[in-house]
């Protein structure tokens, strides 16, 4: 019960343990303090250094002599030159190779890998961890390193010539490693341009006003209509989510291809496809003949949460880990209430064989490829192999894995109906052209309406050879018709470049 | 008056830390003359570290030329702090404090030398002049009058930087009261809780098992400190209101030794804290910067990112005196380094070696005026002995952590350390008193037991 | 390494170097003045011992150490406490200041007494000397180590 009691005086208790107590809790406090200092100190010290906009970053790129960048053979793609007042500029190659590269300039700053590995070029890092501890004794401040890239220079000048005056991107990658071989983006510049003080200013200008974009790496960054291409997604969501077997069939899907599939009052379109006639498609035979309604009846099964959940997998949803900062792709725009952000069952249905509102990058299509020829194991798509700085000292990049998909098996069943889609007599109707003499190649080639008046997006991804994958790739030409007509023959001509130049 | 004795124990710490200040310099001269394409004032003039020893010298001839018997480690730690911060303003670029006195210009590291002095002779006064604490013991409400008045006298004549009222300008010189405020304050709470600490100890209710503190009591302190703080806020010096805030609360704490204080107060903060949040755009800013600077690296996170970058480029070993701090456009990278942030340019040059000596060496400080409240023969020298090095210990808490943004930045000095005049002159005096209490042939406290003068009006204890 | 740089590195790891044994001295020095003042743990200023005690409580032959202030009456909040009717409840107050002992009377209602004589005032005392609150009466001596 409350009560006011007199103020009655409490304990005197002498005053030295509480002074003892309050020692000891400063003491706890200045440690803590050393702790954090510590934290700053040692622990974030390089990535602190690392951050562009840190004053020694700054002052460091003024005067530098950045580091070479090579292709995998060695040959040099990027080096530095002085200019007449003994200030060092950047001098590139070739123009194939700009849009990975980017550019270093001491006016427009950088781009591209030269500003994804600003510090490693400058030096303000030592490649490995002893000589980075013992740098403050050099009297020489920054150790510039040479990247090499697992990127041909071949082979992104054939696919540069190959995409030709259309704009669009090829993605050619080792999926058993995840190394890059070709990463191309057209219309492409001139880098050396850019980063030439004599030209610098014009160049960028002119660059910056060329309605086509030429700076925007498409190959990473540009977000395309998937058309057919992304039913291998679907393919491994259905394999994957279980909601599917490599021999599942749909009753009705052969007399909806006359008339079309109804989609809560939406009809799903599909060419007839002669070769099938009445007969009921499974997987390889869907695929085969890239039969819209077989998808749509797949997808709808699947279900939109499981749709998506399954390409947030692949690599759907966010950026892609990468030595370049990439775009998201997407299944849909998001907000429906559908299930996964799908807005209703025609969405759905459209998204399942590459229309309605997915969005994809080539590189993340490439991944798709990797994952069924490399036994539904992504592996993590990286440029860089290796630093080396001027001493000698150099860093190798491992491979890694980045994401499992499907099981051996499940991959293998899709792998089977890839094969066919470019092999048999009724997949060479979509994919004529990518064929290798001497080998099966796995692929789907893809032709994605854009809506308006506008030609379709001609896509096409795949690997080989098929048995033992040793390359994957995905190439899209803007506005470049059906999947046939451009992308499946340019990367049928790329992939005879790349086992031509193989050794044996 | 003259009674010499020897005070072996602070000649050879003295020694030490010239020699070190010494070495200091030397690598700071090297350094600037190895360096190409630096900071202008590339000359490192000897001048003010030699005054600097020379005082050092006056003031410990004079404490042993007097026969004071009083602590030995508090004068040559003070002596490496103030040294460390003067070797720093040496090194940075003079201009950026531009003193006219008498016609003349004076600089950065000048000006340091000149409060330094002022500093040491305020010391040396206290030290070998004051013999007796019944100035401070007798008149606490006076100078808790006082202090308040200077406060309000700053509010309605003083100047504004950077939207806070906090300097008085008189004549060629400008100050800052709330630092003085600080010890005004902590000599009234020393003699406030001396007297009644045992009936704030006690309890004036009970609600069921919880026992209340005697309110009546904690009130004509209370309402100093809500003004004191209240002012200091509107003045938007907030790490000020912190750090009264904490001296309060953990002075209250050793003199009841209940902990119920320590919880009520913690909470009383949470909750301030939250509302002024919400109240104050300047304190949701700060909050926010410190939460995540790099939001805003550019704009308003900018000095606590380039600080942290400091303490990056620092490493282990630093990059060495002079060495470090690197100019962006022309400028030093930090805005306010030689206030604000002068463990972030140190942390850099010094490197985690550095802030962790330079650390210990204010919690040497800190535990050394704490062992004079131990040691004390009355319970008002006790506290106040704690209070003074709760100032500095505290204060140095506040900003170290500021900087390393382990909490929101303050606008606080580096006792010491940082470029400030009534900053040293208030922690000179502080040492100058933590000297006094330490003295061993100082006036003894008269015995206890008076009528307690103010309070007679209160319910008491019934006898 | 050349050799400015190795003499400028040389410097800089010097100062650093030379800051720790500063910073190691100062610890030193506060050790030894926490173990000085633990090797004394028995160090009295003085004492006081119960020569008479009609009340019985504190008991006659008592030893109580004395720190700078004690004080003494019938309250329980004293130091000393003293069971005794004729000690008021705050009788009186004995204090070391400097070099001196000394005892006051706190306003009690029948007096303190040293060595007979009533007090008025604070009045010094030495060793040896008597002290006499209420009925109890006690003797200082020299604190023992």
């Amino acid at each position: 019960m409350a009560g006011l009691r007199q103020v009655s005086p409490g304990p005197v208790r002498p005053i030295g343990p509480g002074v003892v107590r309050v020692g000891v809790g400063l003491a706890v406090a200045f440690a803590l303090l050393a702790a954090g200092a510590g934290y700053w100190q040692v622990f974030e010290a390089a990535p602190l250094t690392s951050r562009p906009d840190n004053p020694a970053a700054v002052a460091a790129a003024r005067g530098a002599v950045r580091g070479r960048i090579l292709d995998r053979s060695g040959t040099v793609l990027a080096t530095s030159r002085r200019d007449g007042n003994g200030e060092p500029y950047r001098v590139y190659t070739d123009p194939a190779m700009s849009p990975v590269l980017g550019y270093a300039s001491a006016r427009f700053g950088t781009a591209g890998l030269e500003r994804a590995f600003d510090t490693e070029l400058i030096g303000l890092t030592r490649p490995d961890p002893v000589r980075e501890l013992l740098k403050k004794f050099d009297p020489a401040p920054y150790d510039p390193q040479a990247l090499q890239l697992s990127l041909s220079l071949e082979l992104q000048r054939a696919a540069v010539a190959g995409l030709g005056s259309d704009p669009g991107a090829v993605v050619m990658l080792d999926p058993r490693t995840g190394e890059v071989l070709a990463m191309a983006s057209t219309p492409t510049f001139d880098a050396s341009a850019i980063a030439d003080p004599a030209t610098a200013q014009g160049a960028f200008a002119s660059l910056q006003g060329d309605g086509r974009h030429p700076l925007l790496d498409r190959a990473v960054q540009g977000q395309y209509v998937p058309g057919s291409v992304f039913k291998i997604v679907t393919a491994i969501a259905g394999l994957g989510s279980g909601a599917i077997t490599p021999s599942t069939t749909y009753p009705e899907q052969p007399a909806a291809e006359a008339k079309g599939l109804l989609v809560d009052g939406f009809r799903v379109q599909d060419g007839h496809h002669p070769s099938s006639g009445s007969r009921a498609l499974d997987l390889v035979g869907a695929t085969e003949v890239s039969c819209n309604i077989w998808y749509a009846l797949t997808g709808l099964k699947v279900g939109g949460t499981q749709l998506a959940a399954w390409a947030a997998r692949l690599g759907f949803g966010a950026p892609i880990p990468f030595d370049l900062p990439t775009s998201a792709s997407q299944v849909t725009n998001g907000g429906g209430s559908f299930g996964g952000g799908f807005a209703d069952a025609i969405e759905l249905a459209s998204a399942s064989y590459g229309q309605g509102e997915t969005l994809v990058t080539p590189l993340q299509m490439a991944l798709v490829a990797a994952a069924i020829a490399n036994r539904g194991v992504i592996m993590k798509p990286y440029l860089v192999t290796s630093f080396t700085g001027s001493s000698g000292s150099s860093r190798m990049v491992v491979p890694e894995a980045w994401r499992t998909v499907l099981t051996g098996e499940q991959a293998a069943a899709i792998a089977t109906a890839m094969t066919r889609a470019v092999e048999s007599r009724d997949g060479q109707a979509f994919t004529a052209g990518a064929r290798v003499p001497g080998m099966q190649v796995a692929g789907k080639s893809g032709t994605a309406q854009l809506g308006g008046t506008g030609e379709p997006n001609s896509w096409f991804i795949g690997y080989a050879p098929a048995d033992h994958p040793q390359v994957a790739i995905a190439v899209i030409v803007e506005h470049g018709g059906r999947g046939g007509e451009r992308a499946a023959p340019l990367a049928g001509q790329l992939l005879r470049t790349f086992f031509s130049g193989l050794k044996p | 008056m003259i009674h010499p004795r020897p005070r072996w124990t602070e000649s050879r710490l003295l020694v030490l830390a010239g020699l070190t200040l010494t070495v200091g310099w030397l690598s700071l001269r090297e350094g600037a003359r190895s360096r190409v394409g630096s900071a202008p004032d590339t000359l490192v003039d000897p001048t003010p570290l030699v005054v600097f020893l020379g005082c050092l010298v006056v003031v410990h001839l004079a404490l042993v030329l007097a026969g004071r018997r009083t602590d030995q480690v508090l004068l040559p730690t003070m002596a490496i702090l103030a040294g460390i911060g003067l070797l720093l303003m040496e090194r940075l670029p003079q201009g950026l404090v531009q003193q006219s006195i008498a016609g003349r210009t004076l600089g950065l590291a000048t000006m340091q030398m000149v409060w330094l002095g002022i500093a040491f002779a305020i010391v040396l006064g206290f030290a070998v002049f004051v013999r007796s604490d019944r100035w401070l013991r007798l008149y606490k409400y006076s100078w808790a009058l006082a202090g308040i008045g200077l406060l309000l006298l700053v509010f309605v004549i003083g100047r504004d930087v950077n939207g806070a009222r906090l300097v008085l300008q008189v004549g060629p010189v400008a100050g800052q009261p709330s630092e003085a405020l600080k010890v005004i304050l902590v000599v009234f709470l020393a003699g406030y809780l001396s007297e009644n600490r045992d009936l704030l100890a006690g309890q004036s209710m009970s609600l069921g098992p919880l026992r209340l503190p005697p309110v009546p009591y904690l009130l004509p302190m209370a309402v100093m400190w809500a003004i004191a703080l209240g002012i200091v806020v509107m003045q938007r010096d907030l790490g000020a209101a912190l750090l009264f805030f904490a001296v309060f609360l953990l002075m209250l704490y050793v003199a009841t030794a209940r902990w119920s204080y320590v919880v009520l107060g913690m909470g009383l903060f949470v909750a301030g804290g939250a509302l002024m949040y919400q109240l104050f755009d300047h304190v949701r800013t700060r909050v926010d910067i410190w939460i995540n600077p790099f939001v805003d690296a550019s704009g308003s996170g900018y000095q606590v990112v380039q600080a942290l970058y400091a303490f990056g480029r620092g490493g282990i070993l630093g990059t060495g005196l002079g060495a470090g701090l690197p100019m962006v456009g022309g400028r030093l990278p930090i805005p306010a380094l030689h206030t604000d942030f002068p463990l972030a340019a140190l942390g850099e040059e010094l490197g985690l070696i550095g802030i962790l000596a330079i650390l210990g060496l204010y919690l040497v400080l800190v535990e050394r005026g704490l062992r004079i409240a131990a040691a004390s023969l009355d319970e008002f020298r006790a506290l106040l002995a704690t209070g003074l090095s709760l100032v500095i210990g505290v204060q140095a808490l506040i900003i170290a952590a500021g900087n390393l943004k382990l909490v929101p930045l303050t606008g606080i000095t580096l006792p010491f350390i940082s470029y400030g005049g009534s900053s040293m002159l208030t922690n000179a005096v502080v040492v100058g008193l933590l000297l006094v209490l330490s003295d061993r042939g100082v006036e003894p406290p008269p015995p206890p037991g008076r009528a307690r003068r103010g309070l007679a009006w209160l319910p008491g204890r019934r006898d | 390494m050349d050799g400015t740089l190795a003499t400028l590195w040389l410097l800089r790891i010097l100062f650093l170097g030379l800051l720790y044994l500063f910073l190691f001295a100062v610890v030193r020095t506060l050790l030894r003045d926490l173990r000085s003042a633990a090797r004394q743990p028995g160090t009295e200023l003085g004492r006081l011992v119960v020569l008479e005690s009609p009340a019985g409580d504190p008991p006659v032959g008592r030893v109580f150490p004395l720190d700078a202030v004690t004080t003494l009456g019938r309250g329980v909040n004293n130091t000393i406490a003293i069971e005794d009717s004729f000690a008021s409840a705050d009788h009186a107050v004995l204090t070391f200041r400097g070099r001196a002992w000394y005892v006051e009377d706190v306003g009690s209602t029948n007096g303190t007494y040293l060595n007979g004589g009533r007090i008025a005032g604070a009045s010094q005392l030495g060793f040896g000397d008597e002290l006499t609150v209420g009925q109890a009466r006690f003797r200082l001596e020299r604190g023992r180590s």
